[in-house]
């Protein structure tokens, strides 16, 4: 009989953003590897999507009543279950309850911000009853061991895996046309334009474009995303950089690695990233990345093969590590194969095995 | 006895080992190890092993390191001694095994070709290893029973590294310095950091006595193969309660264990005290029939002509077993010269190991490579307060402390009063608290400040934390945990063992005696030893102390039996006073210098970026 997860997630099938890709990622890993798997979202319709062989969907309920009722529901309906997969910490009680209720093994996944900053007592000690938990990052994980009381052996880091889509090679015949960019290079952002995430580095990068335009007259600033600040990061574009960063809204997952092999540099020094996928998407098509210091970021960028971290408060680092990586070329894309998704595959399916291996645990241990 | 490192990328994603790292790391060790160094790395850079040599067994190149074996299947990178090598390498080519080298470090590595893990509850030493097995793609850590040889590693998700010292795997720049509460409070609580904690969140002491295996996923749970309390209880169980012959075995299990301990392809010399431990281990040695033994004994110019001075009852029995002393005054102006390269060596914050740094130090003067010492005795045969005071204090107190809030409330109390001027030791305040269990008998009797005390020292959100994560309490009862409940002597030598002895004793005879390129044998630490020992109650009963003094054909002399003990002192509370300017009392306070001495050692910086 295949092993049952139940996963309780913010967002899963049926959602956009890095999470719900992680997590589409890590289940698709696992039920290759014989593992049945019920995922429980808050958000996301599944609706008419083909979900792989041992993954099945419930409908998403926001409400966080009706949530955790219709879970308890369908995690007793779901039995036997191995292992209560908890995707976001602020579902931890309730993964937490359902687990021990269950008698299964309690797995809880961390992304970044939402264990670096939500450190109260009560998190602490459900993050603490874990069998395991796992991060994206290794930044990620250190900041957690700082607060929490577990074990190291028992937060392991899984990271992000790229996309097979993501590969080097021109952009399809018109795209770049299709931008009206002009000839000189281009430097592109992949964000969400939040205001809760202004930590993601345009503002820095708008303010070094006049200097750089000096050297490169023709250079543009491409900013993908969109989001409750991008009406004021226009307005910020327009006074430091006036025509030289062209916003281009939400673009479809379809036309992102288009969008990579259509720029020179891939600029996005953001201090809070849990991980930062997109530095890796873009130098999986080639692109040569500029990170900021602080957060996941150097898990993303391991080496100069891929790009370059620097602090974005320091203007004239991030000035001339544009200029020298532009004067670089294309980056190697063999630097990003070790996040392809055969080995985050093998990585997941061990990490599960490790954790079924251990025995239930039957205390309560908050 | 070396120095190790070792660097495992064991996720895909992680780089490469970097060399320089791993050389790094090793060269912080460079005094563990003089005679030798050596690297290697598994062809994938996956995996990278560095050692400094201080070569002891098999002087050759065949007992360099990292060795390999089982045609590269093996690699490993060891640091210690394995005394029963000659029988298991034996027992192992009985078996078809075939050896290219004489050294104890081939033994290890066939040894866990034929046993895999298992195979350390096979050894006798002190050891400390990181194992490569090529087909199963695992490291294996392990660390001898006792906590005599140390073990730091370090994991951040994608890598693993260890080393001998904590401090060199700071030094290979890629492991944080982010503080540890816990090990900050358990410094400032007990004068040594308690395992598995350090003073840095990132680094761990691989707690003695336990196996490490880290594979695809990274480090797993350490596995313990071995503890004192359970040992101790099955000890009880043996059936050997009968006090006749107990001073027979006794005699036996020393002879038996210095005899192992001399294992050596260089003389062996001893530490000597005015103490019977220490005078026990030269006269056994003499009666093995070692010759022109080298003895050291440390001695200071402040206690001159006073009981404290060990010089003139350690030549005495020096003389008795035909020895060659060698005394070695250190005065203040030698350790204010040593202190900056002593701190810098101390591995982790500790108030101890100033002797041992300087009998070390002489030894190394003197031509000497290794060196039994009589570390451990007082905790097989009772020799410290606690034996009496622990028990006492818990029979007495333990119906008192169930009155819920009483010991606070005479706690207060008590603490106003005293720093009013009562006149007695401030940790007094705590007995009603804390006296009335065992884990709170035995935290007042070895703690250099208690509890309420640490806000005055350090911030309250450091302390909090750390007292939360240390649990210091539990942590002590746990080291009682043997299945079967131990008799109070034994209860008192298993927290003494597996506490004081492992985090603050042994750790200290680690970093200072490698420091001066030394190798401390320590034959009273030994489970072999343990195991053939009769069980506490008849110890207790038989005055052990008495019985070791007659361990050797020749007793020891008289006026070692009966000096009152005072254990080995230094006087450095007044070396401190004086060098701040403070006067001196006539008469040597050890508790107020320990707690001068751990604030002047907090204060050298452990948290900096210099710290390593």
């Amino acid at each position: 009989m295949a092993s049952r997860i139940l996963a309780l997630v913010g967002d899963c099938y049926g959602a956009r953003g890095g999470i719900a890709r992680y997590n589409q990622d890590l289940f698709e890993s696992l039920a290759d590897g014989d593992v049945e798997i019920l995922i429980l979202p808050r958000l996301g319709d599944a609706t008419g999507l083909a979900l792989p062989r041992g993954i099945r969907q419930a409908a998403a309920i926001f409400n966080r009543l009706g949530f955790s009722i219709a879970a308890f529901v369908a995690a007793w309906r779901f039995r036997p279950v191995d292992v209560v997969f908890c995707g976001h910490v602020f579902m931890a009680p309730l993964a937490f309850a359902i687990a021990r209720l269950l008698g299964a093994r309690y797995w809880v996944q961390t992304h970044g911000t939402e264990v670096w900053n939500d450190q109260r007592n009560l998190t602490r000690r459900l993050i603490e009853a874990a069998d395991m938990v796992s991060t994206v990052s290794r930044e990620t994980r250190r900041i957690l061991l700082t607060w929490v009381d577990l074990p190291a052996d028992r937060v392991r880091v899984l990271p992000d895996t790229v996309q097979d889509v993501f590969t080097p090679g021109p952009p399809r015949p018109g795209f770049r046309e299709s931008l009206d960019l002009g000839p000189g290079p281009v430097l592109l952002t992949v964000a969400r334009l939040s205001a809760s995430e202004r930590y993601k580095g345009h503002e820095p990068v708008f303010s070094v474009l006049q200097a750089l335009r000096e050297q490169f007259p023709d250079l543009t600033h491409v900013v993908a995303g969109d989001g409750d600040d991008r009406a004021r990061l226009e307005a910020v574009a327009a006074k430091l950089a006036p025509g030289a960063v062209k916003f281009l809204g939400y673009v479809p997952d379809a036309d992102l690695p288009d969008l990579y092999r259509t720029a020179d540099l891939y600029v996005m020094p953001s201090t809070d990233e849990g991980f930062g996928i997109v530095y890796l998407e873009a130098a999986a098509c080639g692109l040569r990345v500029v990170g900021g210091r602080g957060g996941g970021t150097a898990d993303a960028i391991p080496d100069e093969r891929v790009g370059a971290i620097v602090d974005p408060a320091d203007r004239k680092a991030l000035l001339s590590t544009i200029v020298g990586l532009l004067g670089q070329g294309r980056a190697d894309p063999t630097a990003v194969e070790p996040y392809r998704r055969l080995h985050f595959a093998a990585a997941a399916r061990a990490l599960y095995a490790r954790l079924v291996a251990q025995p239930r645990r039957k205390k309560s241990g908050i | 006895m070396c120095g190790i490192a070792g660097i495992h990328a064991y996720l895909d994603v992680a780089p490469p080992v970097d060399r320089g790292e791993l050389l790094r790391m090793t060269e912080r060790m460079a005094a563990r190890g003089p005679d030798g160094s050596g690297m290697w790395f598994t062809d994938d850079r996956r995996v990278g092993f560095g050692h400094r040599r201080l070569a002891i067994i098999d002087l050759s190149e065949g007992g360099a390191q990292p060795m390999q074996a089982d045609d590269g299947r093996l690699s490993i990178t060891f640091n210690g001694e394995i005394y029963n090598y000659r029988e298991l390498r034996v027992e192992l080519q009985a078996k078809g095994r075939v050896f290219k080298s004489e050294s104890d470090t081939e033994v290890l590595l066939q040894l866990y070709a034929e046993h895999g893990a298992g195979m350390v509850s096979r050894l006798r030493g002190m050891f400390a290893f990181g194992l490569w097995d090529a087909r199963k793609r695992t490291l294996l850590l392990a660390r001898d029973p006792l906590g005599i040889k140390p073990l730091y590693w370090a994991d951040d998700g994608w890598t693993v590294r260890f080393a001998s010292q904590a401090k060199a795997l700071l030094a290979g720049g890629a492991v944080p310095r982010d503080p540890d509460p816990a090990g900050i409070v358990g410094f400032h609580l007990l004068g040594s950091v308690p395992e598995p904690f350090t003073v840095w969140r990132s680094v761990h002491a691989l707690p003695a006595g336990t196996t490490l295996t880290i594979d695809a996923t990274g480090p797993h749970e350490p596995v313990r193969y071995y503890d004192v309390a359970s040992a101790l209880a099955e000890r009880s169980a043996s059936g050997r309660h009968d006090p006749a012959g107990a001073r027979s075995r006794l005699a036996s299990a020393l002879h038996d264990s210095v005899r192992h301990h001399l294992v050596a392809d260089v003389p062996v010399a001893v530490f000597l005290s005015a103490g019977l431990d220490s005078g026990a281990l030269l006269g056994t040695m003499a009666d093995l029939g070692a010759r022109n033994v080298s003895a050291v004994t440390l001695a200071f110019a402040e206690f001159k002509g006073l009981p404290l001075d060990e010089a003139p009852l350690a030549a005495e029995v020096a003389a008795r077993y035909g020895a060659r002393h060698v005394i070695r005054t250190v005065d203040r102006a030698e350790f204010e010269n040593d202190l900056p390269a002593l701190l810098d060596a101390m591995d982790l914050p500790t108030i101890d190991g100033i002797n041992t740094w300087f009998v070390a130090k002489a030894a190394r003067e003197a031509g000497i490579k290794v060196a039994l010492s009589g570390l451990g005795a007082d905790e097989c045969f009772g020799g410290y307060p606690s034996f009496k005071d622990v028990p006492r204090s818990v029979h007495w107190l333990r119906q008192l402390s169930w009155v819920p809030g009483l010991g606070a409330l005479v706690r207060r109390g008590l603490s106003g009063a005293i720093a009013a001027g009562l006149g007695l030791h401030p940790k007094a305040a705590g007995i009603l608290q804390y006296g009335g269990s065992w884990a709170g008998a035995y935290l007042l009797r070895r703690s250099v400040y208690m509890p309420w005390e640490l806000d005055e020292l350090l911030e309250p959100s450091v302390v909090e934390e750390g007292l939360r994560r240390l649990a210091p309490l539990s942590r002590i009862a746990a080291a009682l945990q043997a299945g079967t409940p131990l008799g109070d002597f034994d209860r008192v030598a298993t927290l003494e063992t597996s506490l004081y002895m492992r985090n603050q004793l042994l750790r200290d005879a680690d970093w200072a005696g490698m420091a001066q390129s030394v190798e401390i044998r320590v034959p009273y630490v030994d489970p072999f030893f343990l195991a053939a020992l009769p069980p506490g109650d008849v110890l207790a009963a038989l005055g052990a102390k008495d019985a070791v003094a007659e361990a050797p054909t020749t007793p020891l002399p008289d006026s070692i039996r009966y000096r009152r003990k005072t254990g080995f002192s230094t006087p450095v509370g007044r070396w401190l006073r004086e060098t701040a300017g403070e006067s001196t009392p006539q008469s040597i306070d050890f508790s107020v210098a320990s707690r001068t001495w751990a604030q002047s050692v907090w204060r050298a910086g452990w948290l900096g970026p210099t710290a390593a």
